[in-house]
């Protein structure tokens, strides 16, 4: 009977939890997805799914912890844009193949924000000012090497070239466009909500192929001629090697998740897309896709800073 | 006026609602456990209470969140005075008058103080949020990264005072300390520093594990050296809460008034918070309490200033947070999450359109700096005797318990190695009297001024006047020098006049 329990686990997976590393810290947008997901999947899986916020070096960390586990699906991680752009740095901690994608579950496009009273009125004019006078204009992003920069380095290689000033701290990113030290704010429009809301800053140029329901006076950077989308997105990955049954038994299960009405709820808060997932196979192709924008958007700007 | 009392009356009674009543209470407990254990830090614990108010009505979750934050500010006080583990980093100068008051044989004495501490701060916090909310709000906007750098620097000027005899040894300290915090991949440019190739020290050196390693456990080790032979103490069992009386504490006004104003500053702006407060009150009352000579040695200012200041923050952080939507800290950014789950948004509005929340939450905190009071009143008899278990056992437990808080951190083993290194660090800076005090500063305040540092630097075209040119970020750095000089002036001021004096004694001699 001893003998024959662990082929029994082996058959009926999941059999014990299933826990999720956050590489961020609590409370921001990878943790509060991988606590919601948590509770709607639970039930389907019958299982419970730990989230372990494991942080740093923009979520290298908690790479580094997936990867040195088992490839046995019972250790999930948020794979975000920002950990993805790493690949287009200098040496990489790991390679995507390390990776076997589950599922895609948010997509959000960023915006630029100005303060509500700002004398800046619309995109035409902060791009006429950028042009004047180059590196004049401020504009607060999450740092060096992120996606945020390199949006603004190829807005730089089609002549507006701004000063970009890096906030780690959320709380001093907003601060710095609401109370008027930067001129401007990248962002993505969920994570800013309330300043939306309640009037204190107004969206000028999102960043994707078309306009958001949403803000439907706000022009898209495509129609705009500038060809750069590099949405924020957050999913779900296990160490490559994974049973490919026990993938598809985690995405099928994600695709359920997206579609109950509490996640549609949270995507809808988050300015998210609507078609935001993707399974497994999508997922693979979504992640290449997206690095050789960054590589290009990169390579349109020149050399790489240092 | 009349029409805040009259909300503020409204609020208490919307308290007494079971929900509200049940969650204050819950919230209260859970955050004081969540404070106690280094390692599970407040942010973490309130974190994990979040998905729990999912289900709750919008009030009655946003009490449990800031209950859980009030007394989290308070219940690292026992383990500080206690064993010397500081439970978060806002308790570390808690430790340095706390400890040494308790093992004169006062260590009810040394809770006792804490408790009337944390009451004050958390009543002139309440009273705040109330009367200041709104005007106080916009403060918190006209702060960038010069007055955060600015508001930093003056926090690790309090190492003079932390020095002890030797300035020198205290400067050397420091700098070993943000040495040690610049370890790893850079903030800014991501660049690698100091890790000569080791993975491990890619991803930096904890704070939390010099923090708890060179106290906690350097503890242990020093006392490991003398054969765990100081005795138990006798009696302390038998020792009830020892509140301080009214007179000594009006005796300590100043202190207090101090360590207020320092706390709510500090909460008010975006980029401090309680444990910067905490320090910087410490500080403050090293360079201009009546008694900073005996600051370190056990006395009741010490005790007073880091714990009125940290628990004064909660309130600060609270302003910008209703008024604006701005979270100054990482607790307050959890809060905010828990208001825009329920769908309600923060900001200019909020004190028209959710009135009657608004208030029921300042009622609240009033209720909740009464309860963890309360609460840590009787905790404290029994919290006391574990002293007079022999030293030996409960110093395995201090040990156990750094071990766990280090781990439990990152959840990397790789913490646990750093933890007994900076242990032994700990235990040979007693040794050769080398103050811990300024390393750990360094440590946990040297990343935040860097990168402020650095941020003012790009958004200024690197003009290191900016931080003078500004007002607020001028006034500090100005206070900043005048902090630092001080001490150089004082002691040249006092060699002069022993000159003197030996200059006119020896003729009468």
């Amino acid at each position: 009977m001893a003998a024959a329990s662990p082929a029994w686990s082996q058959d009926h997976y999941p059999s014990r939890p299933i826990e999720t590393i956050v590489p961020w810290g609590p409370g921001g947008g990878a943790d509060q997805l991988a606590r919601l997901t948590a509770k709607l999947i639970e039930p389907m899986l019958k299982t419970s799914f730990p989230v372990v916020n494991v942080p740093g070096a923009t979520g290298a960390t908690g790479m580094t912890k997936l990867l040195s586990g088992d490839a046995d699906g019972y250790s999930m991680a948020i794979y975000i844009a920002d950990t993805n752009a790493l690949l287009a740095g200098p040496s990489p901690r790991w390679k995507l193949s390390d990776l076997q994608p589950v599922a895609v579950m948010m997509q959000v496009p960023s915006f630029l924000f100005v303060a509500e009273n700002s004398p800046i009125k619309d995109w035409a004019q902060f791009e006429k000012e950028a042009r004047a006078k180059p590196n004049t204009l401020k504009v607060a992003t999450l740092g060096f090497g992120s996606v945020d920069d390199m949006t603004l380095t190829y807005l730089a290689s089609k002549g507006i070239k701004v000063v970009e000033v890096p906030y780690a701290k959320p709380s001093e990113r907003y601060v710095s466009v609401i109370g008027g030290h930067v001129d401007a704010l990248y962002e993505q429009a969920g994570d800013v909500r309330q300043f939306i809301n309640s009037k204190q800053i107004r969206p000028i140029i999102i960043f994707g192929k078309e306009r958001l329901a949403a803000f439907k006076d706000i022009p898209s950077s495509y129609e705009l001629g500038y060809h750069i989308a590099l949405p924020q997105f957050r999913s779900y990955v296990v160490k490559a090697g994974t049973p490919p049954d026990r993938v598809k038994m985690l995405s099928d299960a994600m695709a359920k998740v997206a579609a109950e009405p509490e996640f549609k709820a949270f995507l809808d808060e988050n300015f998210a897309a609507k078609g935001s997932f993707l399974p497994a196979d999508k997922a693979e192709v979504y992640f290449k896709e997206q690095l050789a924008d960054m590589k290009t958007a990169q390579e349109a700007a020149g050399t790489k800073k240092p | 006026m009349d029409g805040v009392a009259h909300q503020l009356a409204l609020g208490f009674l919307e308290l007494l609602s079971p929900a509200n009543a049940a969650s204050l209470a819950v919230g209260l407990v859970v955050g004081m456990l969540v404070a106690v254990l280094p390692g599970l830090t407040l942010v973490m614990g309130v974190v994990l209470a979040l998905p729990f108010t999912y289900g709750m009505g919008v009030t009655p979750a946003i009490v449990l969140l800031t209950a859980m934050y009030l007394s989290g500010t308070y219940g690292g006080a026992f383990t500080s005075i206690l064993f010397r583990i500081p439970g978060e980093p806002l308790d570390v100068p808690l430790l340095w008058d706390g400890y040494p008051m308790a093992r004169k044989g006062k260590p009810a004495q040394a809770l006792g103080w804490t408790l009337v501490a944390a009451l004050w701060g958390g009543i002139i916090t309440a009273v705040s949020a109330v009367v200041l909310a709104v005007p106080f709000a916009k403060f918190a906007l006209r702060f960038d990264a010069p007055e955060y750098f600015a508001v930093v620097a003056f926090g690790l000027s309090g190492v003079v005072a932390l020095g002890g005899a030797s300035m020198s040894k205290a400067l050397v300290s420091l700098c070993i300390g943000l040495l040690l915090a610049t370890v790893g991949v850079d903030d800014t440019y991501g660049a690698e520093r100091f890790t000569f190739g080791v993975p491990i020290l890619k991803d930096g050196v904890e704070y939390l594990t010099v923090m708890v390693g060179a106290y906690g456990l350097g503890e242990v080790l020093a006392r490991m050296e003398q054969g765990f032979a100081s005795p138990p103490m006798e009696g302390s069992g038998r020792i009830a809460t020892r509140l301080p009386r009214w007179a000594e504490i009006w005796r300590l006004r100043a202190t207090v008034a101090r360590s207020s104003l320092v706390g709510l500053l500090c909460g008010i702006v975006p980029g401090a918070g309680a444990t910067v407060g905490s320090f910087i009150a410490y500080g403050t009352e090293a360079q201009y309490g009546k008694k900073r000579d005996k600051l370190g040695t056990g006395i009741p200012e010490g005790i007073l200033a880091p714990q009125v200041a940290s628990t004064a923050t909660v309130g600060g952080h609270m302003v910008p947070l209703l008024a604006l939507g701005i979270p100054g800290s990482g607790a307050t950014a959890v809060i905010l999450g828990a208001f825009l789950l329920h769908g309600v948004q923060p900001g200019p509005q909020i004190f028209q359109t959710e009135a009657r929340m608004v208030y029921t939450i300042f009622a609240s905190m009033f209720a909740s700096v009464v309860g963890m009071c309360l609460l840590g009143y009787f905790a404290i008899r029994p919290l006391v005797r574990v002293l007079a278990l022999p030293e030996a056992v409960t110093s395995a437990f201090v040990a156990l318990f750094c071990f766990v808080g280090a781990y439990s951190a990152r959840n990397s083993t790789t913490d646990l190695w750093m933890i007994v290194i900076f242990g032994v660090v700990g235990y040979l800076f007693e040794r050769h009297r080398f103050p811990v005090a300024p390393m750990v500063l360094g440590c946990i305040l040297g990343p935040v001024a860097e990168t402020s540092f650095m941020t003012s630097m790009i958004a200024y075209q690197n003009d290191w006047t900016v931080f003078f040119r500004r007002p607020i970020s001028g006034v500090v750095m100005v206070l900043t020098i005048l902090a630092l000089a001080f001490p150089a002036f004082r002691a040249l001021r006092q060699r002069a006049r022993a000159k003197e004096r030996v200059g006119t004694d020896a003729p009468s001699a």
